[in-house]
């Protein structure tokens, strides 16, 4: 096995086209692929992923665009590996350029050993370890237009990487065969055209190659996917939502997953509506959800409130981006954290959960749903943008794992065998047997005044401590049901990492480079963020010497999270902090830990 | 008989409109031989809002502004429920335009009653939307509901009402719950329910009230008549009420009327893993 440290060992230098020599061999690659919005980056960088895909590699997708439909400048980056993954790669190997500002912007990250395909077209550039060719003017005269500069530049880079010949055409026959008309044609010339022009040149030929996996019977999705498949599977039947990056997808999904389950789908006219719409539903007796991003989130605050007091399940899916405000919609942070610890007027119970991969967020969709209606609490479940939105190799959902709790609701059958029905009924764990309206012989009266267990308003000072203790003390009572932290990494190692959401990609890169530089580290993943979970992290930061807290934000959210809730543990901790947008790439969180060199 | 919630006595002050409203929805739901377990008043924030209490109904008592989310939401998870949004001018043409105007497109069929004393009653007599001119307090010129609701092309059942009028309003109210039942769409009233205490308008309605059935070309199917007499009677110091527009099926408009409610809706719908496992297991098996 590869490990990722091999990979960032230092390479001897290449010499540049022209010279024989054999092709470097590459257990884990990246290509960074950088146009104008509308060049087809992302064409390249999905058949790319397609061919590695065929190889058996792990892949992840990931893309860097401004909000605008058209045009400014995008790229998209593929990573594949024989190993598992879910972060970008520190350096990338490729860069394949549509334009000069491509190149600009791509060179720093380029590895010692790097290479530069660009279109030639418009520009020139002067760097030793690089080949230019007019894809734009090949493919424009035979195939009538240079859209198809981005399939040729994909035959030049399966020349460049040695790829199989037959595995390259499958991935275009794959790709173009239901797009009808003359499409899979063209694309098959724009391939030979590019693969020609390749091979023509003098020392593009194999100058990579790239190993092969095992990783097979996998899929490609994305956590926003995941969250819509968690749903439905979860018994979610009802949804509203306003559009908003990151977090649309999940709206999008499911209008496609849930109209066949009975289920509903509704764009509402603002967030405000979106959360009231799913609460009205959850009232009715449906198990419901909506998703937003930041600055929905706030306007949700209020409706999360009235759930919270008038104890009515509900979820929302936040996918953090940069804030405040609009911020950068279409990059990376973690900023929500403190204000969904703290969210809304008032207070009142609630339980935030962060997955950190597809599967992750697969499962606690339908955990979220099954706490929600077993606890009568919203429930959040915390996504991040690189989680929600770029692309990764996953492992089929496992349908055997899912079960569904629905808590103390009532039946119509049981309810009529109540001598009683209060709807706010006080009981040991806080949660009162439900049953919606539409339940003959009893009527739901609920409302986000404080009430009595009949559900009246009331301003009575004993009820009123009754009714804030029945709530609050479910935060304590649900603990042992919440998701546990999972921990990765030797017992006996004194150095920890701690981190939530997809951070978990680079820390778990960033634990092997570690330990091959001779510091061996736990990594505690936190899966419910809120309530903090003491009884776990306590006992795990008393074994350790020190722990390095990932996360992506300016303040260190967890991290203040953690002092707040576990103060005696102070001096251990030391934030690793990243607010530029962008993802943590593992060497970043490496070079950040004492002693690693 | 399981006993639950029983309805309480209302907070409204004596003489108050909303209790018009009251006996209205009562007698409206009696007539259409609703059941109470079948019944969901949802309420907004203000005086006119704590309706669902008392009455032998579902209640949800939503967030100032909201009602109309929440009963929307209701509708379209349980379809097979009689749903009516009930609050005031200031939750309704305020805090809740938005969802206003937006639950004319939305065509869900549930009815939307706002109780319009033209005054914030429960905070003291603050001027609401529709408050006029010379209201103490007030710089704006007043909003007008019907007119607006005439302008969203959309088939909707719309109608004003007077408190002052509870033989009339009970008509009415009947017949767009009925609108509901029979699956056509969005039904909106707007009663008018003085305020007693800060803004005792009876006697000046009384006066101004037309019925709008009695103006000259009077045709509820067809929106721009009913808008023009709506308007030319607001201008010559009337207060038109009645049913403003009442839409074929397909209403002239063009517009369809769009059905909730063909199959069980979500509530209904069967969740459980093992009668799903086939569908999700397809589903699953969908994704390379």
């Amino acid at each position: 096995m590869s490990t990722a440290a091999a990979q960032i060992a230092p390479i001897p230098e290449q010499s540049g086209p022209g010279v024989p020599r054999p092709p470097l061999e590459l257990s884990d690659v990246s290509v960074m692929i950088g146009g104008q919005g509308g060049d087809g980056t992302l064409t390249v960088s999905d058949l790319l992923g397609r061919y590695f895909r065929k190889r058996g590699l792990y892949v992840y997708l990931s893309r860097n665009v401004l909000s605008r439909i058209r045009g400014g400048h995008a790229d998209a980056s593929v990573r594949a590996s024989r190993d598992p993954l879910h972060a970008v790669k520190s350096h990338v190997d490729v860069l394949v350029a549509f334009d000069n500002e491509a190149v600009e912007l791509g060179k720093a990250e380029l590895s010692p050993h790097g290479f530069i395909l660009y279109d030639s077209t418009t520009f020139h550039i002067a760097e030793p370890h690089s080949a230019g060719f007019p894809f734009a003017t090949m493919v424009g005269g035979p195939l009538g237009q240079p859209i198809f500069k981005n399939t040729a530049a994909y035959g030049a880079l399966s020349v460049l990487f040695g790829f199989d010949p037959a595995q390259t055409r499958g991935v275009i026959e794959e790709r173009f065969k239901r797009r009808g008309g003359d499409a899979l044609e063209k694309n098959l010339k724009a391939l030979e055209i590019g693969r020609k022009a390749a091979l023509s040149m003098p020392g593009v030929e194999n100058r990579y190659s790239v190993v092969s996996g095992d990783a097979h019977n996998m899929i490609l999705t994305t956590g926003n996917q995941a969250v819509a498949l968690g749903f439905v599977v979860g018994g979610g039947r009802f949804f509203a939502g306003y559009p908003i990056t990151p977090a649309t997808e999940v709206m999008e999904y499911l209008q496609r997953y849930l109209p066949p389950f009975g289920g509903v789908v509704r764009q509402a006219e603002d967030e405000l509506a979106a959360i009231n719409m799913v609460i009205g539903a959850s009232y009715a007796g449906a198990r419901a959800m909506t998703s937003t991003s930041g600055p929905g989130l706030s306007l949700m605050t209020e409706g999360l409130s009235h759930a919270g007091t008038a104890e009515l399940p509900i979820v929302v899916a936040d996918c953090q981006r940069v804030g405040p405000s609009t911020g950068q919609p279409t990059r990376h942070e973690q900023s929500d954290l403190s204000h969904l610890a703290n969210l809304g007027h008032g207070e009142y119970p609630r339980f935030i959960l962060a997955p950190s991969d597809p599967v992750d967020c697969f499962e606690l969709t339908v955990e979220a749903l099954n706490l929600a209606e077993r606890w009568r609490v919203p429930v959040i479940l915390l996504l991040d943008q690189a989680l929600s939105q770029n692309t990764t190799t996953s492992p089929r959902f496992d349908l055997s794992k899912v079960h569904l709790d629905r808590g103390k609701r009532l039946t119509p059958e049981a309810t009529t065998k109540l001598q009683q029905y209060k709807i706010y009924e006080l009981t040991s764990d806080g949660v009162s047997p439900y049953a919606p309206p539409g339940t003959p012989g009893v009527w739901a009266e609920v409302t986000g005044n404080e009430h009595d267990e009949w559900g009246h308003v009331s301003v009575n000072p004993a009820n009123r401590l009754k009714m804030m203790r029945k709530r609050m003390e479910k935060m304590v009572l649900a603990r042992s049901e919440l998701p546990p932290c999972r921990v990765f990494g030797p017992p006996d190692a004194k150095v920890a990492i701690i981190g939530f959401g997809s951070t978990s990609g680079p820390i778990l890169e960033a634990q092997r480079i570690l330990e091959h530089r001779g510091v061996p580290t736990r990594y505690l993943q936190v899966r419910t963020v809120f309530p903090v979970p003491v009884h776990e992290i306590d006992p795990f930061l008393k074994e350790v010497d020190s722990a390095y807290i990932v996360e992506h934000n300016y303040t260190g959210q967890l991290a203040r999270l953690l002092r707040e809730t576990m103060p005696w543990h102070h001096a251990k901790l030391h934030s690793v902090l990243k607010y530029d947008g962008h993802t943590f790439r593992a060497p970043q969180i490496v070079s950040e830990v004492k002693g690693a060199k | 008989m399981v006993q639950s919630a029983k309805p309480v006595q209302p907070i409204w002050c004596p003489g108050c409109g909303d209790f018009g409203v009251l006996a209205a929805v009562k007698r409206a739901a009696a007539e259409l031989k609703i059941p109470t377990h079948d019944f969901v008043l949802v309420g907004g924030i203000g005086c006119s809002g704590s309706i669902h209490n008392f009455l032998e109904v579902n209640g949800i008592h939503a967030l100032h502004g909201r009602l109309l989310a929440q009963a929307v939401g209701v509708k379209l998870a349980n379809p097979s429920l009689t749903v009516v949004a009930a609050g005031g001018d200031g939750d309704g043409y305020a805090i809740g335009m938005g969802h206003f105007i937006h639950a004319f497109k939305k065509n869900v069929s549930i009815l939307y009653i706002v109780m319009n004393n033209e005054t914030y009653g429960l905070t003291k007599g603050q001027p609401s939307p529709t408050s006029q001119l010379g209201f103490e307090g007030n710089v704006e010129p007043p909003f007008h509901s019907i007119l607006t609701a005439l302008s969203i092309p959309a088939p909707n059942f719309i109608a004003r009402t007077f408190s002052g009028d509870p033989k009339g309003m009970t008509a009415i109210l009947t017949e767009a719950i009925r609108f509901n039942k029979e699956g056509r769409g969005f039904a909106f009233v707007e009663d008018l329910s003085p305020c007693v205490t800060y803004n005792d308008t009876y006697k000046i309605w009384r006066e101004k009230v037309i019925d709008v059935a009695t103006l000259p070309g009077y045709d509820p199917t067809d929106r721009k008549v009913m808008f023009r007499l709506c308007l030319e009677a607001t201008e010559s110091g009337r207060i038109p009420i009645g049913v403003m527009h009442r839409p074929e099926v397909v209403g002239r408009d063009g517009l369809e009327v769009k059905l909730v409610g063909d199959g069980p809706g979500p509530v209904r719908s069967d969740i459980e893993l093992e009668s799903n496992l086939p569908a999700y297991h397809k589903l699953l098996s969908g994704l390379a």
